[in-house]
């Protein structure tokens, strides 16, 4: 990561496509059935406890065993493969893309997320940092904790089996926190976001001008 | 038999071949000789200590100084202790472990494919519920993930804690459990909640034997998600396993959870999340949980009360 930030580039790029593009991708090999079209806006999950499903997307059957597939995020329907309808597919062959309308915090977290070393999670499961993480984490602020390859800082819950795991990346500090204790986590998605110490500084510089210039120029 | 230092690897197997085989074949239908041979390594070590801080963390401790000094570390070793001095349920909740239960813990390489890994929680619960509906507990149910409840009061809970060797880096699970057998009595914040077989039953039972028929069944299912993943494998495996595991149907026949209103949680006693409706039980273990709204959402780690607890 260099110290030098074009926060102009890296603004422009914002300004002029404040979109996520999100690729959606058969879950397994089946036949595919669309239930939406281009263009079609669709809701992502809501609710309290992410239970009330979204816009249903596609259906894919295998075996006789139709499972619908709803939509996670909220946007626009783009580049559907309607050349797929009705036919075989494997599993993780796009189907389809959303055109995801982002937010100022999703942009500040995108930008983020880009300069961070971002840990992800290794299963589908809920997360919670060991007892020694959390405890320094209570006392001074996920910020003044530090890491280093081979900590075991996190416990990974999937059935009641609790399984630590061990970071890998670069050494620093817990800079960004992005789940929740008792809230599932996707395969993959980030769990923390790792600032070396020296780095840190230009991470604030970054929060600051994003938030700043964004405002301004709504 | 009530004296756990009888419990040896030989005995073990001649209670195998003697009791739980022929109960098997005659009751269940599958290879169980078969299945047998896939859990051959669970209790091939066994080792009981007159008391211990915690069985999981001499578990640690026991593969750690193996590594460390060379030696090789038995899959299936089983800790067990008369006593445990300092064991803990899951967070920081105390687990009483006087003389008269069977405290202990199972190290079981992680050897299973990621698809089955999620099972291997059902197996303590199915284990001790059948046990105790052989020694004449017939009101015994698990309750989803895998505590046992006899007339609804809690007779035995189950850990399972990963933990990564220091030299090989293998990956270990190590099966903590803890069942109220003799014990009969309990601290004050656990006489309502927790209750021993011998106070269900009426009378004492003999321990070392129960502990035989928990080890045979703890072998038994283990040795069937093995023999699971090979039959999986042999029709080409693939991204997910497909029908109902025998794991799961089993579950399903000893547990009283679905049907019942219950409150979830990450963790239920602290931080009681929401009230829901437990109507399934998904291909993966997963619990499906029917909100007031009619929409579902699917569990996979956390813990509930049934509500009227």
């Amino acid at each position: 990561m260099s110290n030098e930030i074009d926060f102009d580039e890296i603004l422009g790029k914002y300004r002029s496509d404040p979109f996520d593009y999100v690729d959606i991708h058969a879950s397994h090999t089946g036949k595919v059935r669309f239930l939406v079209k281009e263009g079609d806006t669709v809701d992502a999950v809501t609710g309290e406890w992410k239970h009330i499903p979204g816009t249903v997307l596609f259906e894919i059957t295998r075996e006789r065993n139709p499972k619908k597939v709803t939509a996670m995020t909220n946007g626009v329907i783009s580049n559907l493969c309607e050349e797929l309808e009705g036919k075989f597919v494997e599993a993780g062959e796009k189907l389809m893309t959303i055109r995801h309308p982002l937010k100022k915090k999703e942009i500040i977290e995108s930008i983020l997320q880009e300069v961070l070393y971002i840990f992800p999670a290794p299963e589908r499961a809920k997360y919670f940092f060991s007892l020694d993480v959390q405890s320094r984490i209570d006392k001074k602020g996920a910020r003044e904790v530090s890491v280093k390859p081979g900590d075991d800082i996190i416990i990974m819950s999937l059935m009641k089996r609790d399984t630590p795991v061990y970071y890998r990346g670069v050494q620093g500090v817990i800079h960004s926190v992005y789940f929740k204790p008792g809230v599932s986590v996707d395969q993959g998605a980030p769990l923390i976001g790792v600032c070396p110490t020296d780095k840190l500084p230009l991470i604030e510089k970054i929060i600051t001008r994003v938030k700043a210039d964004w405002d301004n120029k709504d | 038999m009530n004296n756990l230092n009888l419990l040896i690897p030989s005995i073990l197997e001649d209670y195998i071949a003697t009791v739980e085989l022929p109960w098997r074949i005659k009751e269940r239908g599958l290879d169980s000789e078969l299945i047998f041979r896939y859990g051959a390594y669970v209790g091939s070590v066994i080792r009981v200590y007159p008391s211990l801080v915690r069985a999981m963390d001499t578990a640690r401790e026991h593969i750690s100084t193996h590594e460390k000094s060379g030696k090789p570390i038995a899959n299936g070793s089983l800790i067990l202790a008369s006593s445990l001095s300092l064991s803990k349920g899951r967070f920081d909740r105390s687990w009483h472990a006087p003389p008269g239960g069977l405290w202990g813990c199972l190290l079981i390489a992680d050897t299973f494919l990621p698809q089955f890994r999620n099972y291997l929680a059902l197996i303590p619960g199915i284990a001790c519920c059948e046990a105790l509906h052989r020694a004449g507990a017939s009101t015994s149910h698990i309750r989803w993930v895998n505590d046992v409840l006899v007339e609804g009061k809690k007779q035995a809970g189950f850990l399972i804690e990963g933990f990564c060797s220091p030299v090989y880096k293998e990956n270990y699970h190590l099966l903590g459990f803890g069942l109220n057998i003799n014990n009969d009595s309990f601290p004050v914040e656990l006489q309502e909640t927790a209750v021993s077989l011998a106070q269900v039953l009426g009378h004492p039972i003999e321990l070392a034997s129960f502990a035989l028929s928990f080890l045979a069944k703890l072998r038994y299912y283990i040795g069937l998600l093995l023999y699971e993943e090979e039959q999986w494998l042999a029709c080409g495996g693939g991204d997910e396993y497909l029908g109902e595991h025998p794991l799961i149907k089993r579950w399903k026949e000893l547990s009283d959870t679905l049907g019942k209103r219950v409150q979830f949680g990450y963790d239920v006693v602290r931080n009681p999340q929401y009230m829901a409706l437990a109507t399934g039980i998904t291909a993966d273990g997963g619990l499906v949980l029917e909100h007031a709204d009619a929409t579902c959402s699917v569990e996979h780690s956390g813990e509930i009360r049934y509500c009227h607890e």
